[in-house]
């Protein structure tokens, strides 16, 4: 599962010119259109009603009463509390990061970039080992900890630092390139102009990211919390205690109660489709943005040239 | 204000960009540092300005006679222009021009209504009044200069750094926007330095032409003293076209084929290789000799579109020469390509082995 949410900035390609010659006859683009249909339907539409339709399968009333069990809400408190620290604490490192790749010559720059992108090569489900070979009882600090009475894999922590390592990716790589495209000239000019870092930082380098960042921001919350597997790991999953909402629709599953599997599953592909909607909107800011700061740069090249 | 800058080096790993540069410059002149890309102009301007530092212990820079080496960029009251313009592209011309004004501490900030009258003083100055709600990407290249300036001298500074201002412009453009910085100096009288490539440019603006090569200085002058009494073959070679020839000293004069070069110094050195230099301006074009020294040439081409004739000249020794006379010598001579022509060199600079001997040996005696 590990990265297999796509980032694509780049900017629209020139509109496409359609020769005669470049034009395939009708029964081909009609059969490929209708491969590429039955492949979407077959594989993402036909389970999103799936979901839904089950969970609904005993009417509206059963599917309202799941969100009185208590482990349905605590799976979902769990999920949100998580994602409250996760989420900021990536964002910041991500613009960190960014900020340090994109405005620093430093040795070991290229190490750093792709190590960043170790999440999306490791599984998650390596991710959660580790953190217990860390962390467990029998881990290396396992023994300290629990001489502290500090609980990391089985509790919440566990959770939270295995979400970290699996979400971390996602602001630092759409910020980079942004970053590098956009240079550092108008941070210099609004420091030669009297600015502090600070008022530079909120006034110019903020604004020139802010769609990126957010499209960074709401891509690293669904992968905090989507995540399965690496949190399945360490969280030991207790019901009302440690099941994150993922988590929670596999107890359900296991078992038999279909009703409140699917009820919990069909918020969280609410969520996906309300992040699919946000990226798409973000994206086509972030593009709007990159194009921008290409004309300018280009305008300037041509008069260079001219 | 004045800006001193003393034994400024500064090294990018292994690539020397300034060379123990030193550089003054008096209150309210316009100083242009000239050079070619990679001579360390603009690095220079940059150290100037705070953006980049020196290498530790290799100089320092003086504004007003005191060291800045402590203070910021934006502490120095300097207003850099850079050479993309730098403009802040999600605000508008207003608040770009605004924005040195709004981010000074509470205490020192002009009161909003305050802002609004320097920037609308500042968008008449530089002729931007239509577009004062466009933003960057809404702009031509010349617009965006003029708002990039505007910028800087919101802040009242007290110097004026422009990093090759006009480099991005169109030609026509580039010249209508530099006749009017020199008015706006005049106006304003701020110390102001300027990076170019552009010779004309340079020549055109400033008070004060440095010429750099290098991560050196290579001369300091009037426009009409680096063009005219260049020190060095670079800065003859850099500033205007130029006819470069190799001959030999003989008798205490220098000789190139079988013409004696009419100088007024004398070169001791028997036998030394010489560089001769001579503008295409200086160039006589005749069709018979005259009683000034000349080469026989050959008429090889002949420009006439522009305000001379430009005409190339080939040597009996095969080298090819260019000569610029006026519309009216060249009706006179009534030539064409073939004929036979004779060239006699006015106004030639020379420069010998002996004199790179004698430059070096000072050098070595301070």
């Amino acid at each position: 599962m590990a990265g297999t949410i796509a980032i694509r900035i780049t900017s629209s390609g020139s509109a496409a010119v359609k020769s005669a010659a470049a034009s395939e006859p009708a029964w081909l683009r009609r059969t490929l259109i209708g491969i590429t249909l039955l492949f979407l339907g077959l594989f993402l539409i036909l389970p999103v009603v799936a979901v839904f339709g089950e969970a609904l399968q005993n009417g509206a009333k059963a599917y309202f009463a799941s969100f009185t069990d208590p482990d349905f809400l605590s799976s979902i408190r769990l999920t949100l509390f998580t994602a409250a620290i996760v989420v900021p604490l990536n964002t910041l490192f991500g613009l960190a990061a960014a900020w340090a790749v994109a405005r620093f010559e430093f040795k070991g720059k290229s190490l750093l970039v792709t190590l960043i992108d170790l999440p999306f090569a490791v599984s998650p489900v390596i991710a959660g080992l580790v953190f217990v070979l860390l962390f467990g009882l029998d881990g290396y600090f396992g023994p300290w900890l629990l001489k502290h009475g500090i609980h990391i894999v089985f509790a919440w922590p566990g959770i939270v630092l295995v979400t970290i390592f699996v979400s971390f990716p996602f602001v630092a790589r759409v910020l980079i390139p942004l970053m590098q495209n956009q240079g550092q000239e108008e941070e210099l000019a609004a420091l030669s102009l009297g600015a502090s870092g600070w008022q530079t930082f909120w006034r110019i380098t903020l604004p020139n990211i802010k769609w990126a960042l957010l499209y960074g921001v709401i891509l690293c919350n669904a992968r905090a919390m989507g995540e399965f597997g690496g949190v399945n790991v360490v969280s030991g999953q207790i019901p009302g205690l440690t099941n994150t909402m993922p988590l929670q629709v596999e107890e359900y599953w296991d078992d038999y109660k279909f009703v409140p599997a699917f009820t919990l599953a069909s918020l969280l592909v609410g969520l996906a489709l309300v992040t699919l909607a946000l990226k798409e909107f973000l994206e086509w800011r972030t593009r709007v943005q990159i194009e921008r700061s290409e004309k300018l740069a280009q305008d300037v090249v041509e008069r260079i040239a001219a | 204000m004045s800006i001193e800058a003393r034994n400024i080096s500064k090294t990018f790993g292994k690539l020397i960009v300034l060379d123990n540069v030193s550089l003054e410059v008096k209150t309210g002149e316009l100083v242009a540092l000239l050079g070619p890309s990679g001579s360390g102009k603009t690095t220079l301007l940059r150290i100037i300005a705070g953006l980049e530092r020196p290498d530790p212990g290799a100089g320092e820079v003086l504004l007003e006679g005191e060291d800045v080496a402590r203070r910021q960029a934006g502490k120095r009251g300097v207003g850099f222009v850079f050479q993309h313009y730098a403009l802040f592209r999600h605000m508008n011309v207003f608040d770009n021009i605004a924005f040195g004004l709004s981010v000074k501490p509470r205490a020192a900030r002009p009161s909003k209504a305050e802002i609004r009258e320097r920037v609308h003083k500042l968008v008449q100055l530089v002729q931007l009044e239509p577009q004062i709600g466009r933003y960057p990407h809404q702009l031509s290249g010349g617009q965006r200069q003029r708002v990039a300036l505007a910028r800087a001298l919101a802040v009242e500074p007290r110097v004026l750094l422009l990093d090759e201002p006009f480099g991005a412009l169109d030609a026509k453009v580039r010249v209508e926007l530099r006749q009017w910085l020199r008015r706006l100096h005049d106006e304003l009288h701020v110390t102001s330095v300027l990076v170019t490539h552009d010779q004309d440019e340079a020549l055109e603006v400033a008070d004060r032409v440095v010429v750099m090569n290098h991560g050196k200085i290579e001369q300091v002058g009037s426009p009409d003293e680096v063009f005219n009494r260049p020190a060095s073959e670079f800065v003859m070679d850099f500033l205007g076209q130029v006819n470069r020839f190799h001959g030999q000293v003989t008798q205490g004069r220098v000789k190139f084929a079988d013409v004696q070069i009419e100088t007024p110094e004398q070169f001791p050195r028997e036998g030394a290789s010489a560089r001769i230099f001579v503008r295409p301006h200086d160039v006589e074009v005749t069709r018979a000799r005259n009683g000034h020294p000349a080469l026989q040439t050959t008429l090889l081409r002949v420009r006439s579109a522009g305000p001379a004739v430009r005409l190339t000249l080939k040597t009996s020794t095969g080298e090819e020469l260019q000569a610029e006379i006026s519309h009216e010598q060249f009706a006179q001579l009534k030539a064409s390509p073939g004929d036979t022509l004779f060239a006699a060199p006015h106004g030639v600079r020379v420069f010998t082995d002996r004199t790179a001997d004698q430059v070096v040996d000072e050098g070595a005696g301070i």
